[in-house]
């Protein structure tokens, strides 16, 4: 470069009063396009680039295969599955599956309950675990230490454990033995209550109670990564919020909520999406009978007939397309909320 | 008030109270935060446990009216999990294998992805979209969908060396499993890392489904880098493969912890598990509630074992960067 512009020096023209005009021999393209794409370090990139793509392309097809499989199998005819050429495009669409399913497990029921169920929830435990979340992460007191083990200790217990006695909890739901006082099981004459204990399965209060506490599914994970956004918000905001003359719980409601909203869409999404899919505390606390939630309708229907050759098939397509259904109402918000997800969690600092 | 007022006239001893006391009126505020899990923990989640524990030791009987008796067997329940039962140690020890594979596989495939995805590209927030759906979906009763799914099976036959998991899916396994066998005899490798990566290879559904979290915790952990970092790197004329071992790894270590932790405890706790699997058909059987209880407290004391050994040595390596 450097010596091309010595051979042919720029000319400089005074156009105007205030305008000059410069002529210089530019460098050709084709020396320009050589210059800047046939080098290694280019070459190196355009290799980088491609392996990236390609890497990510087949996980996202990992990822997204058993989507397509499901929803190809869902629109199949009974005679799809007998047929060995159709693999995953169906011959004889129908939607019978669907309607079938939606007619007869009782989907808009299930729809109706799981969504009170999981939006109660989550509403619930967003809020309570960033309320933990700050107090565990802006002030500094004795036993800190002690509940933030405590947090963690809830979420190393796997749940199985406690199956059984949590179902007996809240079967006989009892406070600190006070309904059993009160209600005669301790001294015959005190018996001011009709019953000793109250049986709570199949109603929303097992859930809702656990959620207030913070000790529902997932919810140490929740109130760690609530604590670990706090210990990234700045102390000097609530500093200058006290000098200001407002009070701890004022600061809370009007700096740190508002600040907090994006990691809080990711809790609400976690909390919304996992207790709407999950199938343990459903099975414990609530009987088919009593309440139909979603992991409920996972059933053949009656009417499809499925008692021929490729039984297995048909029947395990007629599950996907009920997972279908049960996961329609959570992609929908997925699509809509995935930005916060990600955004949020950028914003967490979740470090060490 | 009034009190207040006396305060601001009077000298340094008392002063010097006054602000011990704001630090305890902080203290109390902090308590009333975290009054809600102190207080459920309290009176549900403690009577919970103990009573995991007490109906381990018994048999229990359910009543005609409503009630329940206990009565106590000390470790007959342990005795039979351990010793009579045929397949629980089993299961057990295949279990633990099987997740002490899987657990570097997940922590190590998700740093390398949260990677990719933090470069700038194009279409970046389509894959984080997609990376992060199973977050999202792959939980519970649709995971319980998936755990024996012929029809995917059956659609992906055609899809040669890619296996889709979740089952038995003969001749895909098969292909991909011969041809990285192959490829890993001429590099001369032992037969174990060939075992361990074909393992791997065959469960990439799984293990991609298993590690969102840690990519979004990863993810969180590359953005907290101060980029100044990598400018001067570049500019001292590091690679990019030197960058990411002398600058990334030992800035991410941390959540390397953290995340291997999380992973410990999710994989032992997750439905999928063969351990919790065969726990949960144990306790679907007669009587035997109070035998679950015991088998999962033998499973707990072990996964603690194994979460006490991980966190020991890993965060013999960690890293902290001292920050002011």
């Amino acid at each position: 470069m450097n010596s091309q512009q010595t051979s042919n020096a720029p000319r400089v023209m005074k156009e105007s009063k205030n305008k000059i005009r410069v002529e210089f021999e530019r460098t050709p393209l084709k020396d320009r396009l050589k210059a800047r794409f046939l080098n290694m370090n280019f070459f190196k990139n355009v290799v980088v680039r491609i392996f990236t793509y390609v890497l990510l392309i087949g996980i996202s097809y990992v990822i997204l295969f058993p989507f397509f499989a499901k929803i190809s199998g869902s629109f199949m005819g009974k005679e799809d599955f007998v047929d060995v050429t159709v693999k995953l495009i169906p011959k004889y669409p129908t939607l019978d599956t669907y309607k079938a399913i939606i007619s007869e497990n009782g989907y808009f029921t299930a729809l109706f309950n799981t969504f009170t169920l999981s939006a109660l929830c989550g509403l619930i435990q967003t809020f309570v675990c960033c309320f933990i979340g700050y107090g565990l992460a802006k002030f500094k007191f004795k036993g800190n230490k002690l509940i933030f083990f405590l947090v963690i200790f809830t979420m190393v217990i796997p749940h199985r454990t406690l199956q059984l006695s949590m179902f007996m909890k809240f079967r006989y739901f009892d406070i600190l033995g006070i309904f059993d006082l009160l209600g005669g099981g301790v001294f015959e004459w005190l018996r001011i209550l009709p019953f000793s204990s109250i049986n709570l399965n199949n109603t929303y209060w097992p859930l809702a109670l656990l959620s207030f506490g913070g000790l529902a599914f997932k919810n140490g994970l929740y109130i760690f990564m609530m604590r670990q956004f706090f210990h990234g918000v700045p102390d000097e905001l609530e500093e200058s919020a006290y000098i200001d003359g407002s009070g701890v719980f004022r600061t809370f409601l009007q700096i740190i909520l508002p600040l907090s909203v994006p990691m809080m869409i990711t809790i609400f999404l976690f909390a919304f999406s996992w207790q709407w899919t999950d199938n343990f505390y459903t099975t414990v606390f609530f009987t088919k009978t009593g309440m139909t939630l979603m992991p409920d309708i996972v059933g053949v229907p009656a009417t499809l007939d499925t008692q021929y050759a490729a039984q297995n098939l048909y029947e395990s397509a007629i599950r996907n397309t009920c997972g279908l259904l049960i996961l329609l109402p959570l992609l929908v918000m997925y699509v809509f909320l995935q930005r916060y997800l990600i955004g949020g969690i950028e914003r967490s600092g979740i470090v060490g | 008030m009034n009190s207040e007022a006396k305060l601001t006239k009077a000298g340094a001893t008392k002063k010097r109270k006054r602000i011990a006391s704001l630090d305890a009126r902080k203290a109390r505020a902090g308590w009333v935060f975290v009054l809600p899990f102190v207080l459920s923990f309290i009176i549900i989640y403690l009577p919970i446990v103990i009573d995991s524990i007490k109906y381990s030791f018994n048999k229990i009987k359910i009543g005609q009216g409503g009630g329940y008796t206990l009565e106590f067997v000390g470790w007959e329940n342990y005795q039979e999990a351990l010793f009579v039962d045929p397949k629980f140690v089993q299961t057990l020890t295949s279990g633990i294998q099987q997740l002490i594979f899987d657990i570097p596989a997940i922590v190590i495939f998700s740093l390398f992805i949260a990677v990719l995805l933090n470069q700038k590209m194009a279409g970046r927030a389509a894959f984080r979209a997609i990376f992060f759906i199973p977050v999202i979906i792959s939980t519970g009763i649709v995971d319980q969908i998936d755990q024996a799914n012929t029809m995917l099976d059956y659609m992906s036959d055609t899809e040669e060396g890619i296996n889709d998991g979740s089952g038995q899916n003969a001749t895909a396994e098969i292909l991909s499993a011969v041809d990285i066998e192959r490829l890993f005899e001429n590099m001369k490798v032992g037969t174990e890392l060939v075992d361990y990566v074909v393992s791997m290879v065959n469960n990439i559904y799984d293990i991609i489904n298993r590690s969102g979290v840690q990519m979004l915790i990863y993810l969180a952990g590359l953005q907290s880098i101060s980029p100044a970092i990598y400018e001067s790197c570049s500019i001292d004329g590091a690679s990019a493969w030197e960058t990411f071992w002398k600058v990334t790894f030992p800035m991410i270590s941390p959540m390397i912890l953290v995340n291997a932790i999380y992973t410990v405890i999710d994989s032992f706790t997750s439905q999928s598990n063969t351990v919790m699997t065969y726990i949960s058909s144990v306790y679907d059987t007669a009587g035997g509630n109070v035998l679950s209880s015991a088998m999962s407290w033998i499973y707990f004391l072990i996964v603690l074992v194994i979460i006490g050994l991980v966190a020991a040595l890993l965060s013999a390596y960690v890293f902290y960067q001292k920050r002011d």
